[in-house]
This record gives structure tokens, C-alpha cells and sequence, in this order.
């Protein structure tokens, strides 16, 4: 063994001798999938504060929170070592509540940056909105945390039994002092599941196709991954020249079992080609067709990534995961004999695994019934009981407000409905309207514009929600829908333009009408004039039904002219 | 009296579907395992796959029979008996609950034929089916070029995976004149003398040709750029002294038969007739209306040429 077991005030640790630099880590066993939707970010935002302790304002990135685990790691000399990992269990003691508003904004910050992974919707619509699926959501709890939800957290999750200490360096600092409350060590959250049955497909809205099995973890399972995407990348890159990214992943999951995520994008226009490619690879693994020179390959890959002095401290972070979740550390040297000893059967093995339990995102379009991929569920099993009210724009849809959950309702239609007890969040918007994502991650909208719910039956409902309802800052106000706009939130400009164009083209017109119309009465006034002069008969107009005619013609010329400008004048506001 | 059974004068493959009738599946497998060419292999698969109700006996053989034989049958007659229920009407006639047993028709198929290419990836006639699925499964045009890419790097130039793939690039199946052309052009000039591989380039013409009107359909036949490729592919098939063609000779003859025909050329059509017999062949005598009464007419005005 190149690292050991031993303690340090109590806590786990594991320590690797080496002559380099100093690296150390104090890893919890808390991470997204501990969190609820309503609560989601709390992690993250403890984390944050934890940074800002006393003395460790040059430590912001050294952080990460990550699914079942969240790790204060550092390099540097062990003076260095010492006092960052003593602040940070000082820290977790007495948080820095004064930065609380400031780390809310951060994380705000950090969260509008973040670019979402394309493999990102697999966990949402294998586990829902909770557990390991919350890795899918933004940290939609962080406007409502608060300091003591905070300390709760921190008391609970970041104890003693919790956590393990990994260091790699020269010894063990003697003056680390891990102050650290006493708990226990927390278990990692059972898997949730909003899927029926697998293997499933789901749509998602790009050309790419994404990929996920879950098998149990071991050398197997991490070779195959490297297997599919041997595969994957030859077939559909180098064979077919259809993707330009082609690859897989294998990440264990903390209770025993690990995901193989796969993906591969689509040159324009080519993703049928792409998906069939990709159904096609999946269905050799099954017959296991998997060449043994492809085995070899990645084995050799797998094993030069083992060597060297540097792999033991490298997998230290991963050693303290696994201590923390319960998993057997396994020495570099037994791994790498039981990769050596990998058979293409071993691998086959794990490919049904994997296939079985498989998750497909098709391109925007298509569908995998054809390649035996049942429907994902995109509605619920059973409506809600209670009161319809029809939606003012669409009238055959319903909104189901009922005394245990809400609904949406539509004539041939599945129904979705979000139980009370069964609702991961609700977004309140100042404005009246909610949006609630139930576990399973299906989504209700409640817009008071739109439906005819009376306020004490809102009222009614934000109460029984009141535990996950996180306020929102108001919306703007082209997003509220209105039940006469066909599009609530469509361009708001092209309207005004419209309006505008409109008011000017009146404006004018009247103008026009207004000064014609005054012309006109001059021709009429000069023609009257003319016909009142009979004193010379030889160039008089005679006075007869024809003159009077046109006289009368005139004068209702310019009359009608002028009734029109007026009414172009007062209509030129109206829309 | 002209007969359009494709067994033709091959007692052979009426003892086949003789075979299929009884449920014998000793004897198909007897007989697949003397097959040793693939276009023979499909051309006697689809005989099978034409055979009425045979689905239950395939799927039960599919069952316990090791190897991918009853499997591919299976698939291919499971296409067949899905067109069945959509019974060759018009889309607009055709009940929901018709296309749904249609499309779930299709989608088994292509779930057995799936497993068979990954198993099997030269197997020809799996991969023909797949190329017909992917029209029926609106799979998209790349993806029909896939499959037939796929199956050519181990069976190259296999004209039946051609004429799919032709229909797949028709106007009609979302492809274009231009595309189905080309690709007509392109099986016909890299394929080898003396084979069907020109097949593909006639039908991709019957295609564009009776797409149009009466008269556009008599000036398209009239265009020397159409006749020319036309003899060309004759001269690299059927006139070819290494023409060998197994179970579609005869389709390669009535195709070059009705190509002559509206060509005008009676004279050049009469070689093929006399090839034909009494044998038709290929639906597209079906497009100028019943198949018997437009083979008649085009054999009586060749024979007096």
C-alpha cells in the first residue's frame, strides 16, 4: 500500500508519503443529491461562507461541492496546509453570517455564467427533481436560505464521523486541529426514479444524442466505458464522419454503482444518421461483438494512467469518496491486475448492465421506439381531484385546483398533476403567478391572468406550499401572459413599431383632410360668390339646378372632408 | 400468359414457399444453406416473407433456432404483413388504429433486424430490410445512406440495397430529382461489368419519368442524355458477355424491356422480351396502369418491330 489509514483528531484519514509539495483535502460526505429542490444550492452557498472565514479570504477556489461529496482542498507548505484546514473546521463553527447576502449574489453570479453540459437533462429525467437528479436544476433554494437553515446544515453534514482527511506530503502536520462537531457519518441518498421502465428515451431539444447506463462499479464497467467510446468515435466520427465529438464517461455514483455517460453531437443535418449510428453501437455491445484489440487498447490506456509515482497522491480524493460512501480502497497494484485480467466476457457482461438500465436523448424530432426505447413519462398516472378552471386562452385546457394537489387537464391528453405532497418547489413571482416542479419533475403554471382561481383557493394553495416556496423577483411584465395576447412573451417590438407607424399615418391623413377640407370651402365660398354676381348676364353663370348642384356638391366636399380629418384627429391614439 | 408470381420458372423456389406453407423449417433451412449469393438470398427471403400468416410459425422458429436465419425471415415477413394491414391504400384512407398496427409492425421488424446486422454485419438481406424499414419509420435520408454504406462495405454494389435507396432519394420520400439521379449514376459507373448494379440508374429514370405528366413523361423519354445512360447501363449488364444475375435476370430483363418500351425503341426491346418468356417482373410495369395489360401491349408492338 502506498497510502495509509490512521486518524487525526478523530477524524478519518489517509495519508500518501511523498517528498513534493504538500497537497491535502478535508472531504464531507454532503453534496447536490443530499439536497431538496427548495433548498438546492445550500451546499454550495455553505461552502462559499466557509471560504470566507477568518484568514481564508485566498482560498475562494478552493472549494468544490460536487454530488455526494464536498471537498476544502490546498497545495502549498504546510504552514499554509495547517491553518487553511484549521479555518475551515473553525469556520464551519462560526460561520461568517455577515457575508451571507454578499455569497448569495456570488453564487447568483456564478450561476448566470454557468454553461449547462449537454449530457445535463439524462440525471432530470432518470431521477426527477430530487436526489441525484438535482445536479440537472439551478440552485433555485438560494434566495431563500437562511442562516439558520445554514447552521442546520453544517451541523448535520459537516461533522467528524463525516468527514476524511487526505494528505500527501512529507508527514502528518502535528499542528492540525480538525474542531470539528461530533455527528455521524451520513449514508448517500437511496436513488429516486421518475422513469417506468428503461431502457427509455426522451426528446431533447438539440441535435445531439446523449446517452446513459448505470452499472455496478468496477474495472469492467470503467473499461467498457472506454470501450463505447472507441466505438462511438470510429463509427460515427472516423466511419461515418457525422459527429465531431464522440466520448463516454464512467463516474461512480457513491452507493456502489457507477454511470457511463455517452454523447455525441451532429455535423448540420445529420443527426438521423447520428442517432442510427449510435443505436447501432449500442446493439454490437449487446451482441458483444467487442474486438479483443480494442480491449487491449484501452487496458493499456487505463494501465499508463496508473503508473507513475504521482497516482497515488492523484487518487487520494477519490480514496476519501470512497472511504466516505462505504467502498472497499483498493491498492493501484490490485486494480491494475484486475484490468490486466479483464475478458471481452467481463466487459460483455457489464455492456447488458448497462443496456439495460440504458437512458437515451434523441435529437429534437425523432423518437427510439423503433430501436426497442419505451417513451420516458412526460404525465402523471392519475389527475388530481377538485375544481376546473378553463384557461382564458386556450379553453380546452384546465387548470385542476383540488384540496390535495393541482392539475393540468386537456381533452385527449395525459394528465400532469403535482400532488401537494409531491411538490419539489414552488416559484412565487410577485404577481400572483407559481410555478411548481413536482419530483418527478413535471411543471404546473399557475397564472392568476389565466385562470379564474379565487384568491382564497391561491391563497389556500401557497399555504400548503409554504415549506418549499421560494419568492422570485418580479417579472417583467411582457412575461406575464394575458388571456387576449395569442403570445405572452413574444417581442414586445414589433407591436410598438406597428402602433406607432400607425399614430403618425392618422396624424397626417387628418392634417391632409383638415387642409383640403378648408380649400374646398374657399372653392365653395368663390363659386357662391361667382353665382351671386348676375350683373353682367353676358358672363354670369346662369343660376339653375346644375350650378346650385355643384355649389351644393362643394360645400359637402369640404364638410365631408373636415368630418374626416376630425375623426382621423381623435382616432390617431387608438390602437 | 403473362405471370407476375416472382418464383418465375424456378420450381425451386415454389417448393420454398411450398415449404413455408407446411411449416417445414428443416427445408428452408436446407434450402438458405445451399444459397451462396446474396441478391439470390433476399430475392428468396421476400418470397417467403410474401407468404400469408406466416409470421406466427417465423416467430416461434425466431424462438428456439439458434443462428440469425429465422430471425432475418421474421423481419422481413414482419414488413410485409405490416403493409398488409395498411392494405396499399392512399394515406388518407387508411384508419388510425390501421397505422398504428402498421407502424408497430414496422418497428418489430426493425427491432429483431437491429440485433441480426450486430450480430451479423455482412447479412445483405437484414440490411435491404432495414433500408426498406427506414422509409416506412420516416428514419430520415442520411440515415437511409447509413445503413446502405453499412452494408456495403462487406456486400458491395448489392443492387436490391440500390433500389431502396433509390426510393428512399425519390421526390416522394423527401429526397429530390436531383439527388436520386445521382446516386443512380454513381451505382451504376462504380459497380462491376456484367452485374445488376445499372438496375439502380433504369429505376431512378421509371422514378423521375412517371412523376410527371403524359406529355412531360414523352418528352423525358425523348431526351438524348436519358437514352444514353440507359444504353449504357445495358451495355454494362444485360449486353455484357459477363451478365450473370441469378434470380433477377429476369427483373434485369423486364426492366430494360419497359425502359426500351417508352423509349420508343421497340426493336431494342425485343431481345428482352424474348430473355422474359412469360416471367414479369418489378412493380413498375404497375405504373402505367395493370401490369398485364401494359406488359401485353409493350411485348405486341416489340414483337413486330
Amino acid at each position: 500500500m502506498s497510502f495509509i489509514q490512521t486518524e487525526v483528531d478523530g477524524v478519518s484519514t489517509l495519508f500518501a508519503e511523498q517528498s513534493g509539495p504538500m497537497i491535502a483535502g478535508l472531504t464531507f460526505r454532503v453534496g447536490q443529491a443530499d439536497e431538496t429542490l427548495a433548498g438546492r444550492g445550500i451546499t454550495h452557498l455553505l461552502e462559499h461562507l466557509v471560504l470566507h472565514g477568518h484568514g481564508l479570504t485566498d482560498y475562494h477556489y478552493n472549494g468544490a461541492t460536487g454530488v455526494v461529496i464536498t471537498m476544502f482542498h490546498l497545495q502549498g507548505g504546510e504552514d499554509d496546509i495547517v491553518a487553511f484546514l484549521n479555518g475551515v473546521c473553525d469556520s464551519l463553527r462560526d460561520l461568517p453570517m455577515h457575508r451571507l447576502e454578499t455569497e448569495r449574489q456570488v453564487l447568483r453570479a456564478e450561476e448566470g455564467g454557468r454553461r449547462g453540459g449537454p449530457a445535463d437533462l439524462l440525471a432530470l429525467w432518470r431521477y426527477g427533481a430530487r436526489g441525484y437528479g438535482l445536479t440537472a436544476y439551478e440552485e433555485l433554494g438560494v434566495p431563500r436560505l437562511t442562516g439558520e437553515d445554514l447552521q442546520r446544515w453544517a451541523q448535520f453534514w459537516f461533522n467528524r464521523q463525516n468527514a476524511v482527511l487526505w494528505l500527501a506530503g512529507e508527514r502528518i502536520p502535528p499542528a492540525l486541529k480538525l474542531a470539528l462537531p461530533e455527528g455521524a457519518r451520513r449514508p448517500v441518498p437511496e436513488p429516486t426514479s421518475a422513469l417506468r421502465g428503461t431502457p427509455a428515451f426522451f426528446r431533447g431539444n438539440g441535435s445531439h444524442v446523449a446517452y446513459e447506463g448505470i452499472v455496478r462499479r468496477s474495472v469492467a464497467g470503467s473499461a467498457l466505458s472506454g470501450l463505447l467510446e472507441r466505438e462511438l468515435y470510429r463509427s460515427l466520427r472516423q466511419e461515418d464522419g457525422n459527429s465531431y465529438t464522440a466520448a463516454a464517461t464512467y463516474e461512480p455514483r457513491g452507493d456502489g454503482y457507477a454511470s457511463i455517460t455517452a454523447l455525441a453531437d451532429a455535423v448540420p443535418d445529420k443527426e438521423d444518421a447520428v442517432l442510427g449510428g449510435f443505436v447501432d453501437v449500442l446493439a454490437k455491445l449487446r451482441a458483444g461483438r467487442i474486438d479483443p484489440a480494442d480491449l487491449q487498447a484501452v487496458k493499456a490506456k487505463a494501465d499508463d494512467a496508473m503508473r507513475g509515482p504521482m497516482v497515488d497522491v492523484g487518487r487520494l480524493p477519490s480514496l476519501a469518496m470512497d472511504l466516505l460512501t462505504g467502498f472497499p480502497l483498493w491498492p493501484t497494484e490490485d486494480i491494475r491486475a484486475e484490468m490486466q485480467a479483464l475478458t471481452v466476457a467481463d466487459v460483455h457482461a457489464a455492456a447488458l448492465d448497462m443496456l439495460a438500465t440504458g437512458l437515451l436523448q434523441v435529437p429534437s424530432g425523432h423518437d427510439a421506439l423503433w430501436a426497442g426505447f419505451e417513451a420516458a413519462p412526460v404525465a402523471s398516472e392519475r389527475q388530481v381531484e377538485g375544481q376546473r378552471y378553463p384557461n382564458r386562452r386556450e379553453g380546452k385546457l384546465k387548470l385542476v385546483v383540488g384540496p390535495h394537489g393541482v392539475g393540468l387537464e386537456q381533452d385527449g391528453c395525459p394528465p400532469v398533476a403535482i400532488g401537494f405532497h409531491e411538490c419539489a418547489i414552488s416559484l412565487a413571482y410577485p404577481d400572483g403567478g407559481r410555478q411548481l416542479i413536482g419530483h418527478d419533475s413535471l411543471t404546473i403554471r399557475i397564472e392568476p391572468t389565466l385562470y379564474a382561481v379565487p384568491p382564497h383557493e391561491l391563497a389556500r394553495i401557497d399555504a400548503a406550499l409554504a415549506a418549499v416556496t421560494v419568492p422570485q423577483p418580479p417579472r417583467d411584465p411582457r412575461q406575464i401572459p394575458r388571456p387576449d395576447a395569442p403570445a405572452p412573451a413574444g417581442a414586445p417590438a414589433p407591436a410598438s413599431a406597428a402602433g406607432s407607424g400607425g399614430r403618425t399615418g392618422r396624424l397626417v391623413g387628418a392634417v391632409i383632410a383638415l387642409v383640403l377640407s378648408v380649400v374646398v370651402l374657399c372653392c365653395g365660398g368663390l363659386w357662391t360668390l361667382v353665382l351671386n354676381d348676375q350683373s353682367d348676364p353676358d358672363s354670369s353663370v346662369p343660376i339653375d339646378a346644375y350650378s346650385i348642384g355643384i355649389n351644393v356638391f362643394i360645400y359637402a366636399l369640404a364638410v365631408g372632408l373636415g368630418v374626416f380629418g376630425a375623426v382621423l384627429l381623435r382616432r390617431r391614439n387608438r390602437k | 400468359m403473362i405471370d407476375f408470381d416472382p418464383a418465375g420458372p424456378h420450381e425451386e423456389l415454389r417448393e420454398l414457399r411450398r415449404a413455408v406453407t407446411r411449416q417445414d423449417w428443416p427445408a428452408i433451412a436446407g434450402f438458405f444453406g445451399r444459397i451462396s449469393d446474396p441478391s439470390d438470398h433476399e430475392f428468396a427471403a421476400r418470397l417467403v416473407a410474401d407468404v400469408a400468416g406466416s409470421e406466427g410459425f417465423l416467430g416461434e422458429v425466431a424462438e428456439r433456432e439458434p443462428g440469425t436465419l429465422a430471425r432475418t425471415l421474421l423481419g422481413t415477413r414482419l414488413i410485409s404483413a405490416g403493409w398488409d394491414v395498411r392494405t396499399a391504400a392512399r394515406a388518407k384512407n387508411v384508419s388510425r388504429s390501421q397505422f398504428e398496427a402498421f407502424h408497430e409492425h414496422l418497428r418489430r421488424a426493425e427491432r429483431v433486424l437491429i440485433e441480426v446486422t450486430a450480430e451479423e454485419p455482412a447479412n445483405a438481406t437484414a440490411w435491404v430490410a432495414r433500408i426498406k424499414l427506414n422509409r416506412g419509420l420516416q428514419l430520415g435520408q442520411n440515415e437511409a445512406r447509413r445503413r446502405y454504406d453499412r452494408l456495403s462495405r462487406h456486400v458491395p454494389h448489392l443492387y436490391i440495397a440500390q433500389a431502396n435507396v433509390v426510393q428512399q432519394f425519390c421526390p416522394k420520400w423527401s429526397g429530390s430529382a436531383e439527388k436520386v439521379h445521382a446516386f443512380g449514376l454513381e451505382c451504376m459507373r462504380s459497380g462491376p461489368d456484367g452485374s445488376l448494379a445499372s438496375l439502380a440508374l433504369l429505376e431512378a429514370h421509371f422514378e423521375l419519368a412517371f412523376d410527371l405528366g403524359r406529355a412531360e413523361r414523352e418528352q423525358y423519354w425523348r431526351r438524348p442524355d436519358v437514352r444514353a445512360e440507359i444504353e449504357e447501363a445495358a451495355n454494362r449488364s444485360v449486353r455484357h458477355p459477363a451478365f450473370r444475375a441469378g434470380y433477377r435476370a429476369l427483373t434485369a430483363h423486364n426492366h430494360f424491356a419497359l425502359a426500351f418500351s417508352q423509349l420508343g425503341d421497340h426493336a431494342a426491346a425485343r431481345p428482352h422480351f424474348m430473355a422474359i418468356g412469360n416471367h414479369g417482373s418489378g412493380f413498375f410495369w404497375g405504373y402505367l396502369g395493370d401490369e398485364v395489360a401494359a406488359f401485353n401491349a409493350a411485348r405486341a408492338k416489340a414483337i413486330k418491330a
